[in-house]
């Protein structure tokens, strides 16, 4: 029976390639979730928006993507969204990194439609005579969203966007089917040039588990430092 | 109602047949481990399980019309399986799961275009070769590269778990190497423009470049070979009886002629991989 290999995980060129790996994957996650979290509050503004047609175009957004699966997203962003570009700009971003850019827009997207529905419930969590006051004081709909509404109902939404940023961080390793070199495509780069399945796969569920206690940690954290003040 | 508290004599019994069960799964894994005989096993369930990628046209691919798994190395395993008097079940794995699965028991055949190489054969039995072929580049002719060396520094797109990367790697280290689950989204990726280069077998990498229609003017097959694969069926470790019918059906395809039809069904002049010879024969399970 084989032992467990600890050497091919600490040093050499295995080590190397899953760090690599997990590095991307970080910067993946971190990308995604900077683009994700202002298109998610515009969404969910949309959907509580006092005109009808924005909140038909908040609705159809949050439908729309979060009832298709990501995998498919990923695929549409890498080999059909990109083709309508025009020509020149369309050479120069496959030159680059294309596969990572796709992946981004991707998980940016998708997260930002479930993040949207979580903002909006924190939203909707802030008493309405709140908003009322607001707009009896004479702010409009967005001054008193800004002023008034938001910056309790984010304190909300804050544990509930922290589960979904757990999500969007094991979303990552579906980059991997566009050829995005992140933790889980570097894993199985790594099985296949040693056959070590159970090190490599090990060192990902490892990287995986540990930045996700992390990102708990840091809710645990913000939970108490900045507690909910109002309802 | 769970019971709250257990009396000592209880847990003193309950200690002892936990003690006999941890025995008895031991005594069980053991017996498994010991076991050895795959062809009696598959002999005793009736079907031979052969992993297939059943994307890899002409070898293993689906039959539009019938949905059927079909191919090159279909047909093998259905000479294989008859031979045994067992029922052949295909089994679609990915590239980089044909190895674990064959580990793993989960399939008792591998017929997936898989490489033999030394590597390798500390994994796993291979039984004779079953198809030579030799692994190149394609590109676009406006990328003006001519040679495999000039693809340095450039993105070339491949398929993932197969040896077609680590063979590209070896040929041209500083090129930028994206993979790919199935060679149709390499080669999309090729057609789009998404990287310069494309690496694979050459009997996929002509099928897939046929394909391609009046476009074809547009790319270049780049003549040198990166590396020559010698292809076989993968076999569990230490199999042989197994082996020994797989080698034994194979070599009796060649003798009949029936390796040399089946080639010129799925490979030759008539078909889009268009070969006009055939330059292996089924007789050696060995690699240089």
């Amino acid at each position: 029976m084989p032992l467990f290999d600890y050497s091919l995980l600490l040093t050499g060129k295995y080590h190397d390639m899953l760090v690599a790996g997990l590095l991307l994957s970080l910067q993946l996650l971190a990308a995604s979730l900077v683009l994700a979290l202002p298109i998610a509050l515009v969404v969910a503004l949309l959907r509580l928006s006092p005109l009808a047609p924005l909140r038909w175009l908040g609705f159809a957004y949050v439908e729309v993507i979060r009832n298709i699966p990501l995998l498919a997203h990923m695929l549409f962003w890498y080999f059909g969204a990109p083709e309508l570009l025009p020509e020149g700009f369309k050479q120069w971003l496959y030159a680059g990194h294309i596969e990572a850019y796709s992946a981004i827009i991707a998980l940016a997207l998708y997260t930002a439609a479930f993040m949207a529905e979580d903002i909006r419930s924190g939203i909707r969590a802030i008493p309405t005579v709140q908003f009322e006051a607001g707009r009896a004081l004479g702010f409009g709909f967005l001054a008193t969203m800004r002023r008034v509404v938001l910056p309790q109902a984010l304190r909300v939404t804050v544990p509930p966007l922290i589960s979904q940023t757990l999500s969007l961080w094991k979303n990552t390793s579906i980059a991997t089917v566009i050829g995005v070199a992140e933790l889980m495509y570097q894993a199985g780069q790594v099985e296949s040039a040693t056959f070590r399945s159970f090190e490599s796969f090990a060192f990902a569920s490892a990287a995986y588990l540990t930045v996700s206690l992390a990102i708990t940690g840091l809710a645990t954290w913000y939970h108490h430092r900045f507690p909910v003040r109002t309802i | 109602m769970v019971r709250a508290s257990m009396s000592l004599g209880e847990r003193t019994t309950m200690r002892h047949t936990l003690l006999a069960a941890a025995l008895a799964a031991s005594a069980l894994l053991t017996g498994i481990a010991a076991h050895a005989d795959q062809l009696a096993d598959i002999k005793k369930k009736g079907e031979l399980v052969v992993g297939v990628l059943g994307t890899d046209e002409p070898a293993t691919f689906v039959d539009p019309k019938t949905r059927q798994i079909v191919g090159y190395e279909v047909d093998l395993v259905n000479a294989i399986a008859k031979k045994i008097g067992v029922k052949p079940v295909l089994k679609q794995i990915a590239v980089a799961a044909r190895i674990p699965e064959l580990q793993q028991g989960h399939v008792d055949l591998v017929a997936a275009g898989l490489t033999h190489n030394k590597e390798r054969e500390a994994q796993i039995d291979f039984s004779l070769t079953t198809f030579v072929t030799g692994q190149k580049a394609i590109v676009k002719k406006d990328s003006g590269i001519a040679e495999v060396p000039q693809l340095a520094g450039k993105k070339v797109l491949t398929i993932r778990g197969g040896t077609q990367e680590p063979n590209i790697r070896k040929a041209v280290p500083t090129a930028e190497i994206v993979t790919f689950d199935t060679s149709q989204q390499a080669f999309q990726a090729l057609q789009q423009g998404k990287g310069v280069g494309y690496v694979d077998d050459e009997a996929a990498l002509l099928r897939s470049y046929a394909k391609l229609g009046p476009q074809k003017a547009q790319y270049v097959v780049l003549k040198q070979n990166l590396s020559t694969e010698a292809l076989a069926i993968g076999i569990k470790k230490g199999e042989s009886g197994l082996k020994a019918v797989v080698d034994d059906t194979l070599r009796e395809l060649e003798k009949s002629g029936e390796a040399q039809k089946i080639f010129v069904k799925w490979y030759g002049p008539a078909t889009a991989s268009g070969f006009q010879t055939r330059d292996f024969k089924l007789e050696s399970d060995k690699i240089d």
